[in-house]
């Protein structure tokens, strides 16, 4: 007989709370999860879609990417023996539209290579954001610091770096730009363990991400929280089965003393706690995902199943071991005392 | 060779410095299809006895047989075992399961004493004991909306569904008005003679000693023969 299921039809109230909990709790977790990975992609989006590989920047800049200065000679060996390797220079500064509004971008340019945009000198490919704020393709664009013009050749989706657009430029406009021959960084995709190379300092993707100020600081923050919201949600589920168990101490001692096992017992908490998860956590998927979809565009939100998945079995994980070590009472119960007790 | 019978049952209770000798040395063997009393002033180390008898507790020295075998040696999951599906319980209080109806109650019994029976006989069983002890219009009822009386007739049912060797009864009566602490005992008795059952139960009520038929008395410790 499945006493569990029994139990919760009898007292509904009580099991719908805990399910409203959980399913809140989760939700926000999923939530501030969403906002966590949108945030990223906005933050660096550039940098999180890249394959997986190596980022090099000179040992003297301390990981800081800006003041490194890779010379000639290494890039030109670097790019020979690795032929998709491929050498970039991100900096952050201003573009005027047509209306001769600024607009602050992340000016990105690259040696020859399918991973970033290539343009000539004179044009520019934008980041779709921009395009959603009224800047058109064959718009002409102007630096302070360029003495040309740039023509707005396209926009490609999801590419930000440090939250702001970037725009994708010709190394030689670059170069005019920030009066620089140098490139800061080189990349070299599908490389997984770092190789040495004499006087440059090697970062995989995420921990390039890191060397990015803002980028470590928001997401520590936010995942922090997630991270507070799961073990909430963890003691939740001990307390509130601790307190069911407790009042049920008498009954408990009862059914040992007919000749329950230990373990039915258990399984009977463990059935509750899985019902309760299961069906607060779909209810709340279903929530974030409708989330997901009818987020406004300028909210940096994104969730993935895959991310929601993850969750859910932590949050199944959670509750398990809170319901479980809330649990241990039923195994000291001694039938013996329950029965002295008197009525429950 | 009796179905239960006890031997040398002593039992000592630590408290710190404190030694109480609550059992000194118990022989008793019961009869089967009898009602045997054990009476005595409170105190006197009763329901002591019938926990160990059960098998609820260990005694401190002594030995237990039921059924050939020795329940002192056995492992706490073979008496388990036999608490499930040789022995039955009825206590003071019903203790039924708050949020099971009355036959869910009784199913579960059946389940516990691990009973193969198809589902619809097994509701037939329940429906036929309930009817013996007079409940089977409460079957749909939970054990809230029952008197003392009915949960405890409920208990008695419980206690006898999977057909236990050996009933224990720890003052069933004890939370009961006379006329319903009356039926109850005769219900007890009935049953014991019926199916065969080999019933001991704890009673301090001079009254209900007239529906047993043998009679076992506490003092200091130790057993003697009495009259009902
Ligand atoms: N777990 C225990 N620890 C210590 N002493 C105990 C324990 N259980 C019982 N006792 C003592 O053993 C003695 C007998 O107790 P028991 O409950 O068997 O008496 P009883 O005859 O059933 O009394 P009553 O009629 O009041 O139910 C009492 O003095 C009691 O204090
Ligand atoms: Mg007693």
């Amino acid at each position: 007989m499945n006493m569990a299921w029994k139990e919760m039809k009898k007292n509904k109230a009580r099991f719908l709370i805990l399910g409203s909990i959980v399913f809140l709790v989760s939700l926000l977790t999923f939530i501030i999860s969403g906002l966590a990975n949108g945030l990223s992609h906005d933050n660096a989006g550039l940098i999180k879609d890249l394959p997986p590989g190596q980022f090099y920047m000179t040992e003297d800049a301390e990981e800081m990417y800006n003041l490194s200065k890779i010379n000639s000679e290494t890039q030109d060996a670097m790019l020979t023996s690795h032929e998709n390797a491929v050498a970039l220079s991100i900096q952050l500064g201003f573009i005027n539209d047509e209306s001769d509004k600024q607009r602050s971008v992340a000016f990105v340019t690259s040696t020859d290579t399918d991973l970033f945009e290539q343009v000539s000198s004179g044009e520019v490919i934008l980041d779709r954001s921009l395009e959603e704020e009224g800047i058109k393709i064959g718009d002409i664009l102007t630096n302070n610091q360029h003495h040309g013009t740039f023509v707005v050749k396209g926009f490609v989706d999801q590419k930000k770096y440090s939250h702001a657009p970037v725009a994708f430029i010709s190394t030689e406009d670059y170069q005019e730009i920030y009066r620089t021959s140098e490139m800061q960084l080189i990349f070299i995709p599908e490389l997984e363990t770092a190789q040495e190379f004499t006087g440059l300092q090697s970062y995989s993707n995420q921990e390039f991400l890191q060397t990015i100020p803002s980028y470590s600081a928001e997401q520590m923050s936010l995942n922090m929280i997630v991270w507070f919201l799961i073990v909430i949600s963890g003691m939740l589920f001990a307390i509130f089965f601790y307190m069911m168990n407790v009042q049920k101490i008498g009954l408990y001692g009862i059914l040992k003393a007919i000749g329950v096992k230990t373990s039915a017992l258990f399984r009977m908490m463990w059935t509750k706690m899985v019902v309760i998860t299961v069906i607060a956590l779909g209810i709340s998927i279903a929530g974030s995902q409708l989330f997901n979809s009818l987020a406004p565009n300028g909210m940096p939100f994104n969730l993935s199943i895959q991310t929601t998945v993850q969750l859910s079995l932590i949050f199944l994980l959670i509750g398990f071991i809170g319901a479980t070590l809330s649990g241990i009472q039923i195994k000291k119960v001694e039938a013996l005392q329950a029965i002295q007790q008197g009525e429950v | 060779m009796e179905l239960f019978a006890m031997e040398g049952i002593s039992k000592t209770f630590i408290n710190g410095e404190l030694k109480e000798d609550v059992l000194k040395g118990i022989n008793l063997s019961l009869n089967v299809g009898e009602v045997t009393a054990l009476t005595g002033a409170s105190g006197s180390g009763k329901s002591t006895l019938l926990t160990i008898a059960a098998g609820l507790q260990d005694a401190t020295d002594g030995i237990i047989h039921f059924n050939g075998k020795n329940l002192t040696t056995m492992s706490s999951e073979q008496i388990r075992k036999i608490r499930a599906s040789e022995f039955g319980f009825v206590f003071q209080f019903a203790h039924l399961v708050p949020f099971l109806t009355v036959e869910e109650q009784l199913l579960l019994m059946l389940d516990v004493a691990e009973i193969k029976l198809k589902k619809i006989e097994k509701k037939k069983e329940v429906n036929r004991i309930l009817t013996l002890v007079g409940m089977d219009h409460r079957k749909s009822s939970y054990p809230s909306s029952l008197s003392g009386g009915e949960k405890q007739r409920v208990a008695i049912a419980r206690a006898i569904i999977h057909k236990p060797k050996v009933l224990f009864a720890d003052e069933p009566t004890a939370s009961l008005d006379s006329k319903r602490s009356i039926d109850i005992m005769v219900l007890i008795r009935d049953i014991t003679k019926n199916y065969n059952i080999t019933t001991l139960m704890v009673t301090h009520d001079e009254e209900m000693l007239k529906y047993t038929d043998r009679v076992i008395r506490m003092v200091d410790g130790l057993v003697f023969a009495g009259s009902n």
